[in-house]
């Protein structure tokens, strides 16, 4: 006797809701083209090369004393500190009072294949530095990294320590060897100098591969499944349209920048262990003897917690604090989380040394 | 060590290829130098390096099918063990909503949590990194390729626009420290006053 089965005749609904949802989907929510990322007012004080210095306009009548620079990663752009005004790192920064800065790396061209480490960290994050302390009159301020970006800060706090007075690591990437990513597997087997010379900079194509492979169907399937069927709720595709402009987005990574970066973190892990160099000068994270903030997101698929903590107990600095959120990569600098939690603390935390 | 009958017969057809390659060129650089000028000349004495290429490439595909094939065959075994605890958890067909959610939940937990551990796996690093790795051997012979035609036709090859890159890095560097230095002393010397 042939078995029935019995399908509820609200999964029929569903699926005859999500097609509708899918055809209405155009009618409405905006192409990602049709949006822009840049929310908080700023103005571009520098330009050098192709980076370039926002400096964002205050939203409190009085700014504490030391001015903030944030050094964004290599990978994807910076507007994710400043995606939408609810979850927007930066304006939450200026809400508390904070002088802001962010050093946009710009989209290296075939051209800028050479560029390497010295020029990002003593050539465009030295320049932004000192337009920083000339303008606001101040010896030294308060620096950012995030991410890659904190790898670079982290080597720039380590050669001109006299220029940062507080500096904060935000998911750091220090230590290759504990890395236990995806991505770090990939770069640890990745035959970089051949890359290099081949192609010249790390195509943005290589990087949606490594983006691909982490979590892929959670990523590459349910992501969309759940847009489609939240296509009424203006602020989730408000929200997701403008998390997947962004992540849509990374420029190449100069090639002579990749090559150090790969080599001297992920392959022989010389910055943790004070063998790295950047134009002859020794890196040396015991240099680091400011007072140092080190975030670390515990469900960190990009850069794992056991990267970046080893920074905390690495450097020289007496007054140094490590804080650990349950969020991820993203969730920690642009979520409910951060604006509730990671901010409020960082804020707090700066606002005691500025 | 004792040939591979593969190597043998690319050794063969390379043999024969530069041969006649060779042996044309000879035969006809004369009455084309007499006939052709410029670009055409140019080219017709590069045939050789671009038919070299065409074969290393070959040889080079040989090595690239075998890590892509390596490839695939770690994303469909993973497919097949991770569909088969799937199989485990989740026996019965979802008859209604509820029902489908969770077994939807429960697909995409154990394919991501499988495939996360293939891709943080060695045995997958190592073949992937030699996988790009005869991939860009490709792209270096297409690009061999390319500039023997750049030249042919009197454009500068991609050695040479990279030296003028590296020629204009070097120069913005010592101009950029130059100027930061510059404002490092003005500074200074303003503060000084």
């Amino acid at each position: 006797m042939a078995s029935e089965t019995k399908i509820d005749p609200k999964i029929m609904d569903e699926i005859i809701k999500f097609n509708k949802n899918v055809i209405d989907a155009p009618k409405l929510v905006p192409a990602p083209d049709e949006i822009t990322l840049e929310v908080t007012p700023h103005d571009v004080v520098q330009k050098i090369d192709k980076t370039r210095l926002l400096h964002y306009k205050p939203l409190t009548d009085k700014q504490h004393k030391t001015p903030l620079l944030i050094a964004y990663a290599l990978i994807n752009r910076y507007h994710i500190l400043d995606l939408q005004p609810q979850k927007s790192w930066v304006r939450n920064l200026l809400q508390q009072g904070f002088d802001v800065y962010m050093l946009d790396w710009g989209a290296p061209t075939a051209m800028d294949k050479y560029l390497d480490f010295d020029d990002y960290i003593n050539g465009y994050l030295d320049g932004a530095v000192e337009y920083i302390k000339n303008e606001s009159s101040s010896e030294k301020i308060s620096l950012q990294g995030y991410c890659t970006g904190a790898t670079l800060a982290t080597t720039y706090t380590t050669l001109h320590p006299e220029s940062i007075k507080n500096y904060i690591a935000t998911a750091p990437v220090i230590d290759g060897w504990r890395d236990t990513t995806v991505i770090s597997n990939l770069a640890k087997n990745m035959d970089v100098e051949k890359m290099v010379e081949i192609i010249g900079n790390m195509p943005p194509e290589f990087m949606y591969y490594c983006f691909s492979v982490l979590k892929p169907f959670e990523q590459g399937i349910e992501k969309y499944v759940n847009f489609f069927k939240n296509i009424d709720n203006q602020k989730f595709v408000d929200n997701f349209l403008r998390v997947e402009k962004w992540l849509s987005d990374t420029p190449p990574i100069p090639g002579e920048l990749f090559k150090q970066w790969i080599k001297d973190i992920y392959q022989e892990n010389l910055l943790i262990q004070n063998k790295m160099y950047v134009n002859s000068n020794h890196v040396d994270l015991k240099k680091i003897d400011m007072p140092i903030f080190t975030q670390v997101a515990v469900g960190d698929h990009l850069v794992s917690p056991e990267c970046s903590m080893p920074l905390h107990y690495a450097v020289g600095s007496e007054d140094k604090t490590l804080r650990m959120y349950p969020t991820g990569h993203v969730g920690m600098i642009a979520s409910s989380l951060s604006q509730k939690k990671v901010l409020p603390e960082l804020g707090q935390w700066l606002l005691e040394r500025s | 060590m004792k040939p591979q009958p593969t190597e043998d017969t690319i050794e063969y057809y390379k043999h024969l290829s530069l041969f006649w390659t060779d042996l044309i060129h000879l035969m006809s650089s004369k009455p084309q130098a007499l006939g052709s000028t410029g670009p055409m000349r140019a080219f017709a004495a590069n045939a050789k390096k671009v038919s070299t290429e065409l074969i290393e490439i070959n040889q080079n595909l040989i090595g690239f099918n075998e890590y892509l094939t390596e490839y695939y065959k770690q994303l469909a075994e993973t497919w097949k063990e991770a569909q088969k605890k799937v199989n485990l958890k989740a026996p019965e067909v979802p008859q209604d909503v509820e029902q489908l959610d969770a077994f939807k939940r429960i697909w995409i937990d154990i394919f991501d949590n499988d495939f996360t551990e293939l891709f943080d796996s060695k045995k997958f690093g190592e073949n992937y990194g030699k996988l790009v790795s005869k991939e860009l051997d490709l792209t270096r012979h297409w690009n061999n390729i390319t500039n023997i035609i750049l030249q042919s036709v009197n454009l500068p090859s991609k050695e040479e626009i990279d030296e003028m890159y590296k020629e204009m890095h070097s120069l913005k560097k010592r101009v950029m420290k130059l100027e930061l230095e510059m404002k490092k002393k003005k500074t200074g010397e303003q503060n000084g006053q």
